[in-house]
């Protein structure tokens, strides 16, 4: 990376955290940039919300430091750091108003009383929740908590935003809904945002960028797009999108032998009638329908592939050709070449 | 999230940390000088003011006790009358609080908060009241009488806490084993009355020491003829030297002591703050 | 401390009733409900007649044993009873002692549940429970060796007088004062109040502390403004327990105290026994509930206000 300082949002540098005697972050780095949206991507326990947590200031890193936008923060507590968070249950104060629950970070910096009134209104309007102002967090709907929880963050004005399993508790109609209205606001303000996710989905059409965790360590720091198309850990293969997952080597479009394993992208699994060069003999073994496309298995002489088709599905028992278009080839759990 | 963790950023100053220390000395000291002071008078020969000594060591309040037939009798009396109360409180609360918290009848609220008030009333003012009754139902200077009094004084934890308990018992594990075709009866056996069960022996323990303490409604409506152990003390305090109401009060507070370790994870956890908050 | 963690919003959505009405639920109730009108409701009821003057049927015994027993004039009876213990000296010192002590040792019974509970809340560790496992003590013993034991301890030739004058201090004699009635009273409510206030302030999940601490809030606005107001309905109770507890107290003011003036507990045993003067006994036993009565009307009140929060109601 070469980006000069001053584009980098938040840094952290050989993180280390130890926690019941477990080793939960192992020597971490990782650089946003300034204005960007992050993912901590990966399954729990992999320590992304340890991590979340370090940056806000709730944990205390053994090891390494957190640089926010030029300043060390490492040890300064969550109530002195410029970042603000989103708690997974949205953590709303129930005894408040839902003005009273945006405007208590101002009233704690002892802003004056027009002030506190005119940004909190600026915060509910960008969330279009003016209307809700004086209800209640339990008179009002998940998503409707969700967008509070997010104004009260945002009217801190942060210089990062940090949003933990933001949309987990929504269902999966507001999810979408409430990710694109996150990453519109997000882009608008132009803030740093780093999202804890466990949900591949939402990660990849959120971020800018995605930090693939596991077992404490970043496995891979990429856009969506590289990520899908080039993983460069058998792992982030496997967590990311779907695989075919073949012990073996891959010469010629075939499946061979090996020590290797063939990852082989369902997408990148081509079915035809007509042979075309680079494919084989096959046979449809099973379709399982997927909604928008099918789920098709198909054997061939080499290998078994199950394959995504959503245009010409073919019918279970039918004869044709399989080609695959890409397969990656890793060895002792790293990329080698994809062919 | 199984980490939880409260490390928090800004490290208490050592002055806090003092200030702390002497904080938790001087509760250690309100709360236990007083009965290790007691405690130790069980075992002097005598103690001369202002020595920070006494005078000598010995067992022999501790024979005297177990000589005196009247001390002896209020052991008794206690070691029989509180078991009896507690499983008569249990007979008649247990299923009171069951409905209480699990069904929805014309008046539960006014229930518990009745029993509430009923609870709040003095007691040293009930028991005065209590005599014209007791005189008409030739209830006085009975075992009877003195259980019925002990009883008053268990209702309140016996109908609460268990009702909290039963109340939070989820419906959804019930439904479960009825659906894994298990009789009505064996569910309540099996996961309500099992999952109510910290519940009601916090409530079981509470009861006990309730009546096992009670002194004063056992006082007016025993004495002089059934003596309980805490009633004894009354007594004692007036009669006899001190070190024998420290020997008595330790044999006092022994029951009590070994339900603390029965009972304390569950009073601790939350089971008895739980049952004061009518739901 | 292992409690499992409730949270706020679950508590609400779990504790909501199938409104179905049931009779058998209503017949199970009825046992410990009669026992107590009868035995309790029919006492006081009676009582309650006899302080209005009621001489006859059931207060006929009493009527002829006691003294200064005032008899009805009017249908409803009179109030004469209630005029000779509210015009007795005695009476008024009594009452003020009664209701000082109450209040003073339910807010220094608070403060310290309030100390301790947000210290194991924001703090933790060993210590806390320690301290808190520690305060639970006096739940575990009898109130008339708790009442002796401190009798014993802060007596004329007890611990602290003799403490102290290994140093030529003159420590004073707190038995047998006011003062050794607030110290035993404060001693024996200790428990329960720390049981209500810290499991209050545990139930409270971390996120909504931690969000505050995030929003820029200090330590003490935490406290200020998160902590307490989430946990009001439990420190409530905790008040009014405490206090209705105090009120009626006996054993500690018999033990402790001194002879005048003392609290009404005492008072009220004194005048049905010792001066024979059972129906202003009574009267002071209904004064007593009738303050004792007012604090359990903010019990209630709490109690309502936290269910329409959750959304109960």
């Amino acid at each position: 990376m070469t980006d000069s300082p001053q584009e980098e949002g938040l840094v952290l540098n050989g993180l280390t955290k130890i926690l019941g005697g477990r080793v939960i972050i192992d020597n971490l780095h990782l650089v946003v940039k300034k204005g960007e949206m992050v993912s901590l991507l990966g399954p729990s326990g992999c320590g992304k919300t340890t991590t979340l947590r370090m940056i806000a200031g709730f944990l205390i890193p053994d090891k390494g430091d957190i640089v926010l936008n030029g300043k060390d923060v490492t040890t300064i507590g969550p109530e002195k750091r410029p970042s603000a968070m989103v708690f997974q249950n949205y953590a709303l104060w129930p005894h408040m108003t839902v003005f009273g629950n945006v405007a208590y970070p101002l009233k704690v910096r002892k802003l004056a009383k027009p002030e506190i009134e005119k940004r909190v209104h600026e915060a509910l309007a960008m969330v279009n929740l003016m209307h809700h102002k004086d209800s209640r967090p339990g008179q009002i709907s998940g998503g409707e908590q969700q967008r509070v929880a997010l104004a009260r963050a945002l009217v801190q004005e942060p210089d990062i935003l940090l949003l933990d399993e933001p949309l987990s508790n929504l269902d999966a109609k507001l999810r979408v809904k409430v990710r694109e209205d996150i990453r519109d606001l997000q882009r608008r303000l132009g803030i740093t945002t780093v999202i804890v996710t466990h949900d591949q989905d939402e990660a990849l059409s959120i971020s800018d960028r995605i930090a693939v965790m596991n077992n404490g360590k970043i496995e891979q720091f990429s856009t969506p797009q590289e990520l899908y198309d080039r993983p460069e850990t058998e792992y982030v293969a496997n967590f990311i999108g779907s695989l075919n997952h073949i012990q073996g080597g891959f010469a010629d479009g075939q499946v061979i032998s090996g020590t290797e394993v063939v990852g082989i992208r369902p997408e990148d699994v081509h079915f035809s009638t007509e042979q075309v060069p680079g494919s084989y003999p096959a046979t449809v073994q099973l379709v399982v329908p997927r909604g928008h496309f099918c789920e098709v298995y198909l054997k061939r002489a080499d290998v078994e592939l199950h394959a995504f088709i959503s245009l010409d599905v073919p019918l279970a028992g039918t004869s044709g050709f399989v080609k695959i278009n890409k397969a990656l080839i890793y060895k002792d759990g790293k990329l080698v070449r994809v062919a | 999230m199984a980490k939880r963790e409260k490390s928090r950023a800004k490290s208490s100053s050592p002055v806090v940390k003092a200030l702390l220390g002497i904080f938790m000395l001087a509760m250690a000291f309100f709360i236990l000088g007083p009965l290790l002071w007691l405690a130790i008078h069980a075992f002097v020969t005598n103690w001369t003011y202002p020595n920070l000594y006494p005078d000598g060591w010995t067992w022999h309040w501790w024979t005297q006790i177990f000589a005196n037939s009247a001390l002896e009798e209020s052991i008794r009396n206690s070691l029989i009358i509180s078991p009896i109360v507690v499983v008569l409180s249990m007979i008649i609360c247990l299923p009171a609080a069951y409905a209480a918290g699990r069904m929805n009848y014309v008046g539960r609220k006014t229930f518990l908060i009745g029993l509430f008030a009923a609870n709040s009333f003095p007691k040293i003012g009930l028991f005065a009241s209590i005599a014209t009754l007791y005189y008409a139902l030739n209830l006085m200077g009975t075992i009877v009488g003195v259980i019925i009094i002990q009883l008053l004084g268990t209702i309140i934890y016996m109908t609460w806490i268990p009702a909290a308990a039963f109340a939070s018992v989820p419906r959804n594990l019930e439904e479960a084993a009825r659906d894994a075709g298990a009789s009505k009866f064996r569910v309540f056996r099996t996961i309500t009355l099992r999952m109510a069960m910290p519940g009601i022996l916090v409530a079981i323990v509470m009861s006990f020491l309730a009546s096992f303490d009670e002194a004063q409604g056992t006082y007016l409506v025993g004495a002089p003829a059934i003596y309980t152990m805490p009633t004894e003390m009354y007594a004692l305090v007036e009669n006899y030297p001190i070190q024998i109401a420290a020997v008595f009060s330790l044999l006092l507070a022994f029951p009590s002591v070994l339900l603390i370790g029965l009972a304390r994870k569950h009073i601790v956890g939350g089971q008895l703050a739980e049952g004061f908050q009518i739901k | 401390m292992t409690s499992t963690k409730t949270d706020v919003v679950a508590e609400g959505l779990g504790a909501a009733k199938a409104p179905r009405l049931s009779v058998v639920g209503f017949l199970m109730a009825l046992p410990p409900l009669l026992l107590v009108l009868f035995f309790v409701g029919l006492p006081v009821l009676i009582a309650f007649t006899f302080s209005l003057g009621f001489t006859t049927g059931p207060n006929r015994v009493l009527s002829m044993i006691g003294q200064e027993i005032h008899k009805k004039d009017q249908w409803w009876g009179t109030f004469s009873a209630y005029k000779d213990v509210i015009h007795d000296p005695r009476f008024a010192g009594d009452m003020r002692t009664t209701l000082a002590i109450t209040f003073i040792s339910t807010t220094l019974v608070l403060l310290m549940a309030l100390g301790i509970g947000i210290y194991q809340r924001m703090i933790g560790g060993r210590l806390a429970s320690v301290m808190t496992a520690l305060t639970l003590v006096p739940l575990f013993v009898p109130v008339v060796i708790a009442a002796w034991a401190i009798h014993t301890f802060y007596a004329g030739d007890g611990f602290m007088r003799s403490f102290f004058s290994q140093f030529g201090i003159e420590f004073p004699t707190v038995t047998s004062t006011v003062s050794a009635i607030a110290i035993g009273t404060i001693w024996t409510s200790l428990p329960f109040a720390i049981l209500m206030v810290t499991s209050g302030l545990q139930s409270i999940p971390d996120a909504l502390i931690e969000t505050a601490q995030d929003a820029g809030a200090g330590f003490i606005r935490i406290i200020r403004t998160v902590l307490i107001p989430l946990a009001i309905t439990p420190i409530v109770i905790a008040g009014t327990f405490t206090a209705i507890g105090i009120l009626g107290s006996f054993t500690i003011p018999l033990f402790l105290g001194p002879n005048q003036p003392t609290m009404l507990g005492v008072e009220i045993s004194n005048f049905f026994g010792a001066y024979n003067r059972p129906q202003q006994s009574i009267v002071m036993a209904f004064i007593v509930f009738a303050s004792a009565s007012g604090i359990a009307l903010i019990y209630i009140w709490a109690n309502v206000r936290s269910a329409k929060q959750s959304g109960r109601i």
